[in-house]
């Protein structure tokens, strides 16, 4: 099953033996998707109907979203209507997450996902197989958050570009099987010191991020991404499902209660407070601000995000991403951003 | 008796190769420009011996080489590289220094650099992947007008009119000059206009606070933008002895301080 969106609740697809694959780009310039969706809408959105138009989601049984971004929710309307698959779902995952109804109205939604789900299979999804699925996913979560500890030391026993891999490997395997590579790479980094300098330390947050390209470049530059606020890194795994009234609303509560995207921050903004503690805990030394193109959600909180994290002594640099990147051009920027913050030390 | 040292800053820009050399006492002896073209090895040379000629001195003397600009990599005779932003606010701070904002239009960016009385850069901006704003656009203007570039300038002196532009973009706004003057608007007051673009698009970019201190080619050529811009944000504007130097300098300082 292919999925738009790190609200979808993946738990209950995997309770019924169906694997989740996310949809991600190629980050290879395209032609295809022109007649199919807005020319402003994000490269990110564009990115993955390419592959949806190119046939490279081939193996997908079904596709599905929860409701996040009208540019992303085009994307999977596209793909649907020109690559039909058996299964296909839009799962009404509610804006105002902040809502006391929200949890009410996502299990009601949940529990109507299940039936349709139960339906395709042809099979019942047990509570015990709800429960199986909750703890491989749960197991994930506390792992993932073990490997971001090692990055609190010194010397990140690993970079944030491998760490992106081990994420984007994350959201396309069976999570069991993650698991076990995971404890594998956690006992290898344990005692691990790598043959290369730390430099300054660095978070990146912004839109859906799986630029590995932009990733090496900076940390070829002399910085090391300790951290991230991305749905392509700690806000995909951040927070585990804990037990609830039952297991359907349970699963609601986290995906209610998870560190949010944008479009679903407000009146409040929770992700702020939660930035600023990142940024203090992994102690860092600048951020990069990166987004998608054309992404409003993001663009809208860029602006309270940089003087939060400005305020609080955390220099930013801000960079707009496209399918591509242009490197030479970010080159300059962000070498000009690590030899302003880096400044500091010659005092 | 101790030898006279000295300290060269070359400045890899997409348009120029600026190449700087100065003294102890960071007093520039000698510069040299040159066009960047597509043979960027031999220009970079060409400027650095431009420089070494320009001030007299022997190669032997010049203890150490900073290389700055989007060709910064390219020196292959640098002792060291620094990016142009670092560069271009060390090289004005080091004539105004105090609080101030440096607007460096180049041949194809066009940065916001802001400083603290130390000298410390506080923020940088730069354009995005477009030429508006920046030498590259008016270069643009001036081949569909087929107007020499040289001439721009005293054009644009002449206009007594305001006659905005609609669009920063490159192509509209040649489309729109091009259209203009069919329909009888005077031709140096739609020069004047690419300039107000420029301007236009540069106050949008950043707030303006401190002392402003314009750098970079378009400015060293083209006055006009300076009261251009300084009418649009009612502030007098700075601009150091040889703007378009201004980074090749910075870099030039940083040598000297490395090497000391």
């Amino acid at each position: 099953m292919g999925y738009f969106c790190t609200y979808v609740p993946e738990e209950i697809l995997y309770a019924a033996g169906v694997l989740p694959v996310r949809i991600l780009g190629s980050h290879e310039p395209q032609d295809l998707t022109e007649p199919h969706i807005f020319a402003m809408f994000c490269p990110f959105c564009r990115d993955c109907l390419a592959q949806g138009l190119k046939n490279r989601y081939k193996y997908l049984d079904g596709l599905m979203i929860a409701q996040s971004c009208l540019h992303i929710r085009q994307a999977y309307t596209s793909w649907i209507k020109h690559r039909p698959v058996e299964f296909s779902k839009f799962l009404c995952m509610p804006h105002k997450v902040q809502s006391p109804h929200a949890y009410e109205f996502l299990t009601e939604e949940y529990k109507t996902f299940k039936n349709e789900v139960e339906d395709w299979m042809g099979k019942k999804i047990t509570d015990k197989d709800l429960k199986n699925a909750i703890e491989v996913y749960n197991e994930n979560r506390r792992l993932m958050r073990k490997l971001y500890e090692l990055r609190k030391r010194d010397i990140p026993p690993i970079t944030g570009e491998q760490v992106m891999e081990v994420v984007m490997a994350m959201q396309m395997t069976d999570k069991a099987e993650h698991n076990k590579m995971l404890k594998d790479l956690l006992k290898k980094l344990e005692n691990h010191t790598p043959d290369r300098e730390t430099g300054s330390r660095l978070m990146i947050l912004g839109s859906e991020d799986d630029d590995t390209v932009f990733m090496n470049m900076v940390e070829s530059c002399g910085a090391t991404f300790v951290i991230d606020d991305h749905c392509t890194g700690s806000r995909y795994f951040w927070n585990e499902v804990e037990n609830g009234k039952d297991l359907l609303s349970s699963i609601a509560s986290r995906y209610i209660d998870r560190i949010p995207c944008p479009t679903k921050d407000w009146e409040e903004r929770k992700r702020i407070p939660h930035i600023l503690k990142l940024c203090k805990d992994w102690n860092v030394d600048g951020a990069i601000i990166m987004q998608q193109k054309f992404c409003d959600p993001h663009e809208l909180e860029f602006v309270s995000i940089k003087k939060a994290l400005e305020d609080a002594g955390v220099p930013t640099l801000f960079l707009e991403f496209d399918v591509t990147v242009p490197i030479g051009q970010f080159k300059i920027r962000v070498e000009a951003f690590l030899e302003m913050i880096g400044e500091e030390d010659l005092f | 008796m101790v030898k006279d040292r000295y300290f060269t800053g070359i400045d890899v820009g997409t348009s120029y190769i600026k190449a700087v050399i100065i003294d102890e006492k960071n007093k520039i002896t000698g510069s040299f420009t040159n066009r960047s073209g597509a043979d960027l090895q031999k220009s970079i040379t060409t400027a650095f011996k431009g420089a070494v000629d320009a001030a007299d001195v022997s190669q032997h003397a010049i203890k150490h080489i900073t290389a700055t600009g989007f060709g910064r990599r390219n020196v292959s005779f640098a002792d060291s590289v620094k990016t142009e932003i670092s560069c271009h606010a060390k090289g004005v701070y080091q004539y105004f220094p105090r609080k101030i904002t440096i607007i460096d239009i180049g041949g194809q960016d066009t940065k916001i650099i802001k400083i603290d009385s130390q000298g410390k850069i506080l923020s940088f901006k730069m354009n995005r992947k477009c030429a508006a704003g920046t030498g590259a656009f008016l270069e643009e203007i001036s081949y569909k007008l087929n107007i020499p570039m040289s001439e721009m300038n005293a054009l644009a002196a002449k206009s007594s009119k305001d006659a905005a532009l609609s669009s920063f973009c490159t192509v509209f706004a040649s489309t729109e000059i091009l259209t203009r003057i069919k329909e009888g608007e005077k031709i140096e007051d739609m020069v004047k206009s690419a300039f107000e673009s420029v301007a236009r698009r540069v106050i949008e970019m950043d707030t303006l606070g401190g002392t402003i201190v314009m750098t970079g080619g378009v400015v060293a050529y083209n006055n006009a933008i300076l009261k251009i811009l300084a009418k649009s944000i009612g502030k007098e504007i700075l601009t150091p002895p040889a703007p378009q130097l201004s980074g090749a300098f910075g870099a030039a300082l940083f040598a000297r301080e490395i090497e000391k």
